[in-house]
């Protein structure tokens, strides 16, 4: 009994953080929490949406920007599709403008860190909480 | 309809043109409204908007006294040591 609850937990956990990783405030719209969810998604979507306009595509660099890349991918699974898109096309951006695409495009995706954190943090209270009442 | 999309989607692979000067540091405001939002959304108990949007404001302006704050500091440190000490260390104590 208790290495299923054990089981069915961590399963609980480990789809919440997926969803919040997948897309940006699925998590917490899977434990309910609409408004949050709504908040999340749509300052992380236009955070990084204005990234990408000021910087381009070519913000996204797998191969020459790691560090950066590592922040940008926390966004969603679909950062790396768009890293691939870039590395295969000419999209190689300098400057000011290369600065701040990465900064929001960063920023974004370690705020979505924390919220993918605080999902499973939540999950796991809810979780503790059912299983002790 | 084919036209506007790929029109937006072509304005995704041009960089803006954006200069050094101290305006380009304005870019920084939208960037803070978003941290604080996402920080409180994640702190706050219940989401109602008019408390959310007060205590998101309130972060904000925080964020932002202590990044002109800092700036006018370490302005003031770099004052010193680029136009006040070299001064200084030319005269002679002797």
């Amino acid at each position: 009994m208790a290495q299923s609850w054990k089981e069915n937990h961590a399963l609980f956990l480990i789809s919440t953080g997926a969803m919040a990783w997948l897309v940006p405030g699925a998590g917490h719209y899977a434990l309910n929490e609409k408004r949050r969810a709504l908040v999340i998604f749509v300052s992380l979507v236009l955070t990084f949406l204005v990234g990408l306009y000021v910087g381009s595509i070519g913000v996204i660099d797998p191969v020459h920007a790691k560090p950066w890349y590592a922040a940008q991918v926390m966004n969603s699974p679909l950062v790396m599709l768009l890293g691939r898109i870039g590395a295969a096309g000419n999209y190689r951006v300098f400057g000011r403008a290369n600065e701040i695409g990465q900064i929001y495009t960063s920023i974004a995706g370690l705020l979505n860190l924390l919220c993918i954190v605080n999902a499973v943090y939540t999950a796991h209270l809810r979780s503790v909480g059912e299983a002790q009442a | 309809m084919m036209t506007f999309v790929a029109t937006v989607l072509g304005s995704f692979t041009t960089p803006m043109r954006i200069g050094t000067d101290p305006a380009s540091m304005l870019w920084l405001l939208p960037l803070v409204v978003s941290i604080a939002v996402v920080y409180k959304a994640t702190k706050v108990y219940r989401i109602q908007p008019w408390p959310f949007a007060k205590e998101s404001a309130v972060l904000v302006g925080s964020i932002v006294v202590f990044i002109v704050v800092a700036a006018i500091i370490l302005y003031g440190i770099t004052w010193i040591v680029t136009e006040q000490l070299p001064p200084l260390l030319d005269k002679s104590v002797f």
